[in-house]
């Protein structure tokens, strides 16, 4: 594990990269290649917790559209993450294998990045949760089309896969849950990104904002929306955290559920205290609540997640407290 | 045991910790049917507190020289938390020593801290903090209960005398000692005219008047003080440097109090699990408030740490506090949402402990500084959004 001097510097280089890039060419700044050059996938490599962080939280804080998760959940399946692998993540808010594998054929139907558009192959995951296989198909076998939505900048494709499942290769369970974990913990951290970066546009506005003759966070009933929205945002940076030192796939889990929960309250106040300018294009808080509802549904919404814990705590009547002082 | 616990490993601690408990469980146990009266839980925290400082844990933890036996503060932290997750003593009065026996160890006297935290460890004797006045609640720094200097100078007074009234003093009735904030500057000084005195209960001129609370105990008292004398020496800290006093106990009780009270709310929602129906409004119910209650653990864990690391913590701890006080609050919600007439008709034993502790619950965003003073400093300290005025 890297130092925290390290990382503050990692994370530095990593957040001033993506800023330029962002400065200079706009929405259309190929922040594939800034990670690229950065050394992603040798930090991906390295030091996988700490890269993910790193990377995620920079790319919520710019609400920026890279296609790294694909990296994060090859690299977990244990392939060689590259940029002409795509990635065949579950279909929106839920989180089991999006394929399976029937006579031969795989079918899969789910999400991916905009990698799926130009990459040669795609790697599918397919079966039960508890018992899965993990398969490459070409591009060919794939029909991918964009998905506009709430945020067409996300880039999110859908995508129906038939072909033949050649070369499928069982899948230790242990490491779909784990690149579920890691996904998991990606998406999280940058929704804790994004959600920071919605309360500090709202701080700036009611700093500036005056009305009845004083900035409008002088009143009481703005200050306490923002503390709200602090309050949130610090206890899911305490959950990440925490999925961090004690890695597995509860802990990423809670963190994912945080993290939409989080990502509605933070939106909800900033909205408020946003008012008018909140609700214009030209205000940049609409793509970081945007983004947010995008990243909510990957790998599992906070609802969905939520009701899976509380089945396992009722059918084994035990409340486990996870993480240890 | 032994004294590996000192420097070693937590872990190690905690493994030979909860097994000591386990074996001791028959010997620790309450000795009277739930839902028990508040004398009957305070009887039973000193006699715990007893058991466990004859075998030496009690004392982990403090400092030597108030006959602790050294050690990370997370070993008392450790402890009070695997008590309230055995029901083995209510949480929120064990872990009282926790606001306590600091006070007098960075403020009282050498002497005087080696002679009486001992007897608050070993159960021997029980203290109460009187802070909180009818006129000065959320508002402390506008407190009244004025110390006078015998003779009239402050600087060579061998006796103080003391006169006002104290509200919301938990446990008062039972108490052998008060930590007492007083007024001995102008009175419009504020915090800087507030004085902390370590007063005798049996002085002279105290009389205290339990107050019933809304779930039928009287765990707090008014407490009037009527030309109460204390000696000088019982001054802890400086003349007017009572601001201090009141607020060194915030780091405590923002990390081992909220720890012990963490755990005790996990096993609260264990019981909840248990009877619960198997449905999926139930799941959600339940998932929600164990949701809560993990992010609150998250951020509480961090918080100690960043407190034994740095040796301080301060304002971000409001976060925390906002945190316990929504999480305890949202589990009651759940235990009523899930068992309809658990709380509101059921008079068995379970039911009396369930509303007990319902009814407590809604205090949770009022006591130890209400929801909205803490937002109000996470605006101005955390949020630096300036002034409100």
């Amino acid at each position: 594990m890297i130092g925290a001097g390290e990382r503050a510097a990692m994370e530095q280089t990593v957040r001033g990269a993506i800023a330029n890039a962002l400065a200079t060419a706009g929405a259309r700044a190929d922040i594939d290649a800034v990670l690229t050059k950065l050394g992603w996938l040798d930090m991906l490599d390295g030091e996988p917790d700490s890269a993910v962080d790193i990377v995620f939280g920079a790319l919520g804080a710019a609400d920026a559209t890279a296609t790294a998760l694909d990296d994060v959940v090859a690299a977990a399946l244990g392939h060689k993450p590259r940029a002409d692998l795509a990635v065949l993540l579950p279909r929106f808010a839920t989180w089991n294998p999006p394929g399976r594998i029937d006579a031969g054929d795989v079918h899969a139907q789910g999400l991916a990045t905009g990698r799926a558009a130009t990459a040669a192959e795609l790697l599918v995951v397919c079966g039960a949760e508890s018992e899965p296989g993990s398969v490459i198909v070409p591009a060919t076998a794939a029909e991918t089309e964009a998905v506009r939505g709430v945020d067409p900048a996300a880039g999110l494709r859908a995508v129906r896969v038939h072909g033949r499942a050649s070369g499928a290769t069982r899948l230790d369970p242990i490491a779909w849950q784990s690149a579920l974990a890691l996904g998991r913990r990606a998406v999280a951290r940058q929704i804790a990104g994004a959600s920071r970066a919605m309360l500090d546009l709202a701080r700036t506005h009611a700093m500036e904002r005056v009305q009845f003759g004083r900035p409008i966070a002088r009143f009481q009933a703005v200050r306490h929306r923002l503390a709200e929205a602090l309050v949130a945002v610090e206890a899911l940076e305490a959950a990440l955290t925490a999925a961090q030192e004690d890695p597995n796939s509860d802990t990423a889990a809670l963190a994912k559920a945080i993290a939409g929960r989080t990502a509605h309250t933070v939106a909800r106040h900033c909205q408020q205290v946003l008012a008018g300018i909140g609700f214009t294009a030209e205000h940049s808080f609409h793509r970081f609540l945007k983004r947010a509802l995008a990243l909510e549904g990957l790998f599992g919404s906070a609802d969905a997640i939520v009701l899976d814990v509380g089945r396992r705590l009722l059918a084994a009547r035990r409340v486990p407290t996870l993480i240890e002082l | 045991m032994g004294d590996s616990h000192v420097t070693g490993d937590l872990a190690d601690y905690r493994a030979e910790l909860r097994a000591w408990l386990d074996a001791n469980r028959e010997r620790l146990a309450p000795r009277f049917p739930p839902p028990g009266t508040l004398d009957d839980h305070v009887a039973q925290m000193q006699r715990v507190k007893s058991i466990l400082f004859d075998a030496g844990w009690m004392q982990l933890g403090w400092p030597e020289r108030v006959g602790g036996r050294g050690g990370s503060p997370m070993l008392r932290t450790e402890l009070g938390a695997a008590l309230a997750a055995r029901e083995l003593v209510d949480s929120g009065l064990f872990s009282l020593v926790e606001v306590l026996a600091p006070t007098l160890i960075d403020f009282a006297s050498p002497e005087l801290a080696a002679d009486v935290v001992p007897r608050l460890l070993s159960g021997a004797e029980l203290w109460c903090q009187g802070f909180s006045e009818p006129e000065s609640g959320s508002d402390l720094a506008s407190l009244r209960c004025r110390a006078v200097p015998e003779g009239g100078d402050p600087r060579s007074a061998a006796k103080w005398v003391i006169s006002g009234q104290k509200v919301w003093t938990s446990l008062a009735q039972f108490a052998d000692r008060c930590v007492l904030l007083t007024r001995t500057g102008p009175a419009d000084s504020r915090h800087r005219g507030i004085t902390a005195f370590f007063v005798d209960m049996n002085s002279p001129g105290i009389t205290v008047a339990p107050l019933e609370m809304l779930n039928g105990e009287h765990e707090f008292a008014e407490v009037f003080f009527d030309d109460v004398v204390v000696s000088a020496d019982r001054m802890l800290g400086a003349l007017n440097g009572g601001w201090a006093v009141a607020m060194s106990i915030l780091p405590y009780e923002r990390s081992s109090c909220f720890w012990q009270r963490i755990a005790f709310l996990y096993r609260r929602l264990e019981r909840l699990v248990e009877i619960a129906p198997n449905d999926d409004r139930a799941a959600e119910i339940v998932g929600d408030a164990y949701v809560q209650l993990y992010a609150l653990r998250a951020r509480s864990r961090a918080t100690q740490h960043r407190l034994a690391d740095t040796g301080t913590i301060g304002a971000e701890t409001s976060i925390d506090k906002v945190l316990v006080a929504t999480a305890e609050q949202v589990t009651y919600d759940a235990v009523r949402r899930l068992v309809p007439g658990l709380i509101e008709l059921d008079d068995s034993a379970a039911g009396e402990v369930w509303r007990g502790e319902y009814l407590y619950s809604r205090a949770a965003t009022i006591y130890g500084g209400t929801a909205e003073v803490q937002r109000n400093i996470i605006a101005r300290r955390l949020l630096e959004l300036g002034s409100d005025e």
